[in-house]
């Protein structure tokens, strides 16, 4: 367990470091801060509940922030390679499989941060019009129930594809399933948006909205039905599960992977 | 020479590399089927196939050439021989360039010949992919180079790519529609198609005249790791 | 091959690599010696043309390398070997070499294979001539290196710390190799190792903190170190004047060669300096020892 966070720790100081990582998060932000358009949280009525303004901030910043997570931890693994320090982490008592973990859980935490601080930005700059001091709780709230779920999803598939897929076919897939699967309208083409395994938190957002309507697609009829239940409050709980567990499926496939090899590999050695 | 040097270059271009473009167009094109025998239509596979054909292929073409501006193992020596760096990844990207010229000609005339129109037809239909595959490949190499860093150059393209396909009604205003990547699947092609796309490929030559300005001073790409 | 370069300065953002660097390198082998950090690598980059100085004269063979003509010029006379070199691990030797001739503008496909052929040879791999780099040992691994270099029969060799990671055989093959290659052309070997100027190098520099310290025959610098190198022998702790050269434990106490400007001990007597004590004595006479 120690070697785990140990591993995490590092993990996240190396990431959370990379100016990529804040440049890249700054300017999709940035980007969705400005195009927001009439439906965006800006354009809520002055008493709006807190909640619901920050769920729309979450559900916003959910649409292009997460691409750059999937960017940057798309050559974390593969990067060990190419920097050759793998034959020294392998010489480490440290096992494959909490090096594995100690990265998805440092790349989690590090792809997290600039998601927090994007929703605490966006409560502080609320607060003199609305003057309400939750809006920081539900912003809280929002990065744990939405960002982060989708943040642990992306980084599972992110960390592990690309060691079979090459880095930039990894990329194209991602970029082109975070549109499919979480922004292209089911009507449009059989597609996963508006199931529970959406990344980009539309149940979550469904239910901290409260207001009955859909935060996108949450439940829409299309492709997959018994993955499209009525958005409430059970609905948003299993999605998020879901979501999180759908990211360790790749981390428990690559650390079975590892953790075979090392057993392959070690009486050969001997 | 000629042909051994370009051979070279393809080799370094990355195998893994090139293979995406196809690979990704491969995939649409399944899916397309799939979507076809499940019963959802032909226009719907249509609409995808050609989305294929000008969306997906300019991403991949992009992710690829941002990737061969970036990754070198042996940058130093390359500064140390007579041979221009900027001419070594123009034929790398050249190599990319044609590669996928060829995979978008043999998709677009598979899905032809059974029975899909992705586009105006004839020669014209080079264009769908031509133009928005220019423009974005060079708009990649070109932040590529300028930041060298895979992942900001990455997370650009991501965002213009994704943010295109979001907001299309606000890139289809004049002001910006030079800049719509995605004009035949979203519009049609019918009138201001033909600007458009024209415009996308003096766009995109502009971008790589700024790439190859960037590149002139090589040594700028001199660095072991992403920021 | 001439080179002459003046004035040389290299900054990147607030750190000065360089600072005012002259030095004239005639034909022949000649050896750059420092520190790591001295700048050695570079003022080896600059005179490749990988990197362009922030300001200063470097002319070689002629051609000014602040311009693109003479920078070209001298590349087609150039062989080079990095510090890191690189390598692309699908390839085979003969297939990298070919590549890095075509690069080097050896158009003839016969001539450039049979040069790869030779070269390999020349440097021991023509036994692994078809296995793929990624499997190659560091030594290997810079034998090809070296090979490249010599492709296009270079006139100027610039080799930066060509010997780092070399097993002993292998280290005094390659001195030999570089030695054998430096009759008719310049060969620049830039490295920390002493022991590779004094084996192979008439000329010498000694850069440190981006200035020239010292520049001349290796034989004034090994000078330097005359009647400052002293040998003790004790059974008690090691000297603490002076810098302690080398330790060789016998059976009638430790052996130490000491440089220092008055005598380590009563019992120290003055010795012949090696090249490694001049190149001791001229760095502690540049950076006065703390007092106390």
């Amino acid at each position: 367990m120690t070697a785990l966070l140990a591993v995490a720790r590092y993990e996240f100081r190396m990431q959370a470091r990379k100016r990529s990582l804040w440049i890249a998060a700054v300017l999709l932000g940035g980007t969705l801060v400005v195009l927001q358009g009439d439906r965006g949280p800006r354009s809520l009525p002055v008493g709006t509940p807190a909640r619901e303004v920050m769920a729309t901030w979450a559900l916003l910043f959910s649409i292009l922030m997460p691409l750059a997570y999937g960017m940057l931890l798309a050559d974390r693994l593969v990067r060990d390679r190419r920097l050759r320090v793998e034959p020294l982490l392998e010489s480490l008592p440290v096992g494959p499989v909490a090096r594995l973990g100690g990265k998805y859980l440092g790349g989690v935490a590090a792809c997290g941060l600039p998601g927090l601080a994007a929703l605490l930005v966006a409560a502080v700059t609320e607060l003199p019009k609305r003057h309400d001091p939750a809006l920081l709780g539900w912003a809280l709230v929002a990065f744990a129930v939405v960002t982060l779920p989708g943040i642990a999803m992306v980084a599972g598939f992110a960390l592990v594809c690309p060691t079979f897929l090459s880095v930039p076919l990894f990329r194209v897939l991602f970029v082109g399933y975070w549109f499919w699967g979480n922004m292209l309208a089911p009507a449009f083409l059989p597609s996963l948006t508006g199931t529970v395994l959406t990344p980009i938190g539309d149940y979550a957002a469904t239910w901290l909205l409260g207001s009955g309507q859909t935060a996108l697609f949450a439940g829409t009829p299309g492709l997959l039905p018994f993955l499209r239940p009525d958005p409430s409050g059970a609905s948003a709980a299993l999605s998020v599960a879901v979501i999180v567990l759908c990211g360790l499926i790749p981390m428990t496939a690559a650390a079975l992977a590892a953790h075979r090899a090392t057993r392959q590999t070690w009486p050969a050695k001997a | 020479m000629r042909l051994t040097i370009w051979l070279h270059e393809a080799r370094r271009a990355g195998p893994a590399a090139l293979l995406a473009p196809p690979a990704a167009l491969l995939l649409t094109a399944a899916i397309a089927m799939f979507i076809q025998l499940s019963g959802a239509g032909h226009e719907r596979a249509e609409r995808l196939l050609l989305a294929g054909l000008e969306a997906v292929a300019p991403l991949s073409v992009a992710m690829v050439a941002l990737t061969i501006v970036v990754r070198e193992t042996c940058r130093e020596l390359h500064l140390s021989l007579p041979t221009l760096h900027l001419a070594t990844i123009g034929r790398r990207l050249g190599v990319l360039g044609a590669s996928t010229a060829a995979c978008c000609l043999i998709y677009a005339a598979g899905a032809w010949l059974a029975g899909y129109r992705l586009g105006p037809g004839g020669a014209a239909t080079l264009l769908v992919w031509a133009a928005p595959a220019l423009w974005l490949a060079a708009f990649a190499a070109l932040v590529a180079a300028v930041t060298r860093s895979a992942v900001l150059t990455s997370s650009l393209v991501a965002l213009i790519w994704l943010a295109e396909q979001i907001w299309a009604t606000v890139f289809v205003t004049p002001a910006l529609r030079p800049l719509f990547l995605f004009f035949t699947s979203r519009v049609g092609d019918g009138p201001g198609w033909a600007a458009n796309r024209i415009g996308l490929l003096a766009g995109g030559l502009v971008l790589l005249a700024a790439t190859a300005a960037v590149l002139h001073r090589p040594e700028r790409l001199l660095t072991e790791e992403d920021a | 091959m001439h080179i002459e370069i003046a004035d040389l300065r290299r900054r990147f953002g607030r750190v000065t690599a360089l600072d005012g660097v002259d030095l004239t390198v005639s034909g022949g082998m000649f050896g750059l010696l420092g520190t790591n950090g001295a700048g050695k690598t570079t003022l080896m980059r600059i005179l490749a043309g990988v990197l362009p100085a922030t300001s200063g004269r470097v002319v070689v063979g002629g051609n000014d390398l602040s311009t693109r003509g003479g920078r070209v010029a001298v590349q087609r006379r150039l062989g080079y070997l990095p510090q890191e070199l690189g390598l692309y691990p699908d390839l085979t030797p003969t297939e990298f070499l070919d590549y890095v001739g075509l690069l080097k503008g050896l158009d003839d496909r016969a001539a450039r294979r049979g040069q790869v052929g030779d070269l390999l040879d020349l440097v021991g791999l023509s036994d692994v001539a078809g296995r793929k780099l990624k499997g190659f040992s560091g030594g290997m691994r810079r034998r090809v290196g070296i090979a490249q270099a010599l492709l296009g029969d270079p006139t100027l060799l610039i080799v930066d710390e060509p010997t780092v990671g070399l097993d002993p055989e292998e280290r005094i093959r390659f001195r030999t190799l570089l030695s054998s290659l430096a009759g008719a052309r310049t060969v620049l070997l830039s490295t920390h190792i002493v022991e590779d100027v004094a084996q192979t190098c008439r000329q010498t520099a000694v850069l440190a903190a981006g200035r020239v310290l010292f520049t001349g025959q290796v034989t004034d610098l090994t000078a330097r170190a005359e009647g400052v190198t002293w040998e003790i022998v004790t059974a008690g702790s090691p000297p603490t004047d002076g810098v302690v050269v080398s330790a060789i434990a016998r059976t009638d106490g430790t052996h130490y060669r000491v440089v220092s400007p008055r005598p380590p001990s009563p019992d120290a007597i003055p010795v012949s300096p090696s090249l490694e004590e001049g190149y001791v004595a001229l760095m502690r006479s540049a950076t006065p020892l703390p007092v106390g």
